[in-house]
């Protein structure tokens, strides 16, 4: 009961982490509080599922295509969507306001075409559903492919970000993106990227989710607010902060769920986050730095 | 090499630099002196393309002109500018800021033999590269900003008031540094409430007082100049 309470907690937390990663980069280097992110998420679940279901391709090659499609459609978002209230607004303070308000509108609009195309109700497909034992404990195998992934593909955004000159230029850029154009940096061209690298990661996010769960065209919401509270929790822009913030949150809900109530997970995840908001205003560990 | 003509700056309404012409050779060191808000950060701003001068002014490299070009390609020109405050990236370490600074791609090619220069003369940056830059003094962080301008290849670089805040004896380390620099002959505009200090490593040296240019000569006659020991020496006696 424990080994697979925890195998779930740390499944999910590495879900978690993965979408917190590419929310943390938006909201973090971009400066984009971006409320449709769990709609990017959703979009490349619904891909998967759609591929999965009617061409019945793997979800891994679904991967593979949902996150450049993930980049270009944010790529084209910043572009033409973002781009301008960035180019309008004079404080930091005004574009929060701004992107949180444009976005909110894009969400639904995203949610909107979802619901067209794929109706309201729940939706899975089925790949990888055999068990396989680690500890005693039967764990489903799509389960354990899913947490592989989420760590490896934040373990690689961590090490491109920590140990390339881009990513260092991206990280410069959160840090203080005045000074960025004076060791030649294009700043305006790095946020792009950065926003565009943030819906990657959320594609990823979507297709990993697709694999082990059940989602509807309006679950993105839920997801957008556990990805805030992991990036506020591990400090924004920080992204070992994520992946810490990440499965702690999954543990927490799943320890919480099992052993406690399931009733009780939301209370203790925000009770936790009220916690580190008191205790860590900043988050766990501090603001942007890797 | 560097020719700026008539540049304006204006922020609102208030006018921060007027109708401003000067030049600097290939190789030269040339010193803006003025009081606080005469406008000097203004100048190298401008020039640096952190903020678009007034329509009408021309700032040139070479006869290349660099008006309404962003920073971070005026920096792809050769001109690299160590913001007053050093602008240095405090969250990062301090190999992680020299790295950084040969991004352009003009100095991407030689980023390996400007380190090793760098560390030449700062030796100290080479024993602290691991270390963020924020848990530096003062005097370390405008080593790294000097050094990470210097990663860039610039061909004139621009210092503004680089040893404000700085105890006396850094204050001398980093002139020898400029004189340095100078040598290896990179052209050099530095802005500075330090006028002894600063004329003795330039060639020559302007006057701004209320955004505008109110003399100008060599270096040697300046610092006999009456006017400037009235209005700067009587004051700047602190090295």
């Amino acid at each position: 009961m424990f080994v697979t309470t925890l195998i779930a907690g740390l499944v999910l937390g590495g879900t978690y982490a993965l979408v917190a990663m590419g929310l943390t980069l938006q909201y973090g280097i971009s400066r984009i509080m971006n409320l449709a992110y769990g709609e990017t998420i959703i979009a490349a679940s619904f891909l998967a599922y759609a591929l999965s279901a009617s061409f019945n391709i793997n979800p891994l090659v679904s991967l593979v295509l949902a996150a450049p499609l993930g980049f270009i459609f944010s790529y084209l978002i910043y572009g033409l969507m973002l781009r301008p209230l960035v180019a309008r607004s004079k404080t930091a303070v005004a574009l929060e306001i701004d992107s949180i308000l444009a976005t909110f509108g894009l969400l639904f609009v995203i949610q909107g075409v979802m619901l067209v195309m794929f109706g309201g109700n729940y939706i899975s497909y089925t790949y990888m559903n055999f068990g396989v034992d680690i500890l005693g404990a039967s764990v489903a195998a799509n389960r354990l492919l899913a947490l592989v992934l989420a760590l490896a593909i934040g373990g690689g955004l961590y090490l491109l970000l920590t140990y390339t000159l881009w990513g260092t230029a991206l990280r410069a850029v959160a840090v203080a993106p005045g000074v960025a154009p004076l060791v030649g940096i294009d700043a305006n061209r790095a946020v792009r990227l950065a926003f565009a690298l943030g819906g990657a990661l959320a594609a990823c996010g979507g297709v990993v989710i697709s694999m082990y769960q059940t989602f509807t065209a309006t679950t993105g919401v839920v997801f957008t607010m556990k990805a805030l509270i992991v990036v506020i929790m591990g400090g924004v822009g920080n992204l070992l902060g994520a992946l810490s913030a990440g499965l702690i949150l999954g543990l927490v809900e799943t320890f919480v769920a099992t052993y406690v109530s399931p009733g009780l997970t939301l209370a203790a995840v925000y009770l936790i986050f009220l916690g580190i908001l008191l205790w860590r205003p900043s988050g766990l560990f501090g603001r942007a730095r890797r | 090499m560097l020719e700026v003509r008539q540049l304006s700056v204006r922020y609102g309404k208030h006018a921060a630099l007027h109708e401003v012409s000067l030049s600097v050779a290939e190789g030269e060191t040339v010193v803006i002196l003025g009081a606080n808000g005469a406008g000097k950060s203004s100048l190298l701003r401008a020039i640096a393309g952190l903020v678009t001068p007034e329509p009408g002014g021309e700032v040139k490299l070479d006869g290349r002109p660099l008006n309404a070009v962003p920073a971070h390609l005026v920096l792809e020109a050769g001109i690299a500018l160590v913001p007053e405050g050093r602008g240095v990236f405090a969250d990062l370490s301090v190999i992680e800021n020299l790295r950084l600074g040969a991004y352009a791609q003009r100095a991407r090619n030689s980023a390996a033999g400007n380190l090793a220069r760098v560390f030449d003369i700062f030796p100290r940056l080479r024993e602290r590269q691991r270390q963020t830059v924020a848990t530096m003094s003062g005097g370390e962080q405008q080593m790294v900003a000097i050094g990470r301008a210097l990663m860039s290849s610039p061909r004139l670089l621009m210092l503004d008031e680089p040893s404000l805040g700085l105890a006396p004896i850094l204050v001398q380390e980093l002139f020898e540094v400029l004189a340095n620099v100078r040598r290896s002959g990179v052209s050099l505009l530095i802005v500075e409430q330090n006028v002894r200090a600063s004329l003795s490593i330039s060639d020559r040296g302007y006057l701004l007082e209320a955004g505008r240019i109110v003399g100008e000569g060599g270096a040697a006659d300046l610092i006999d100049d009456p006017a400037v020991q009235r209005a700067f020496l009587g004051t700047a006696s602190r090295v």
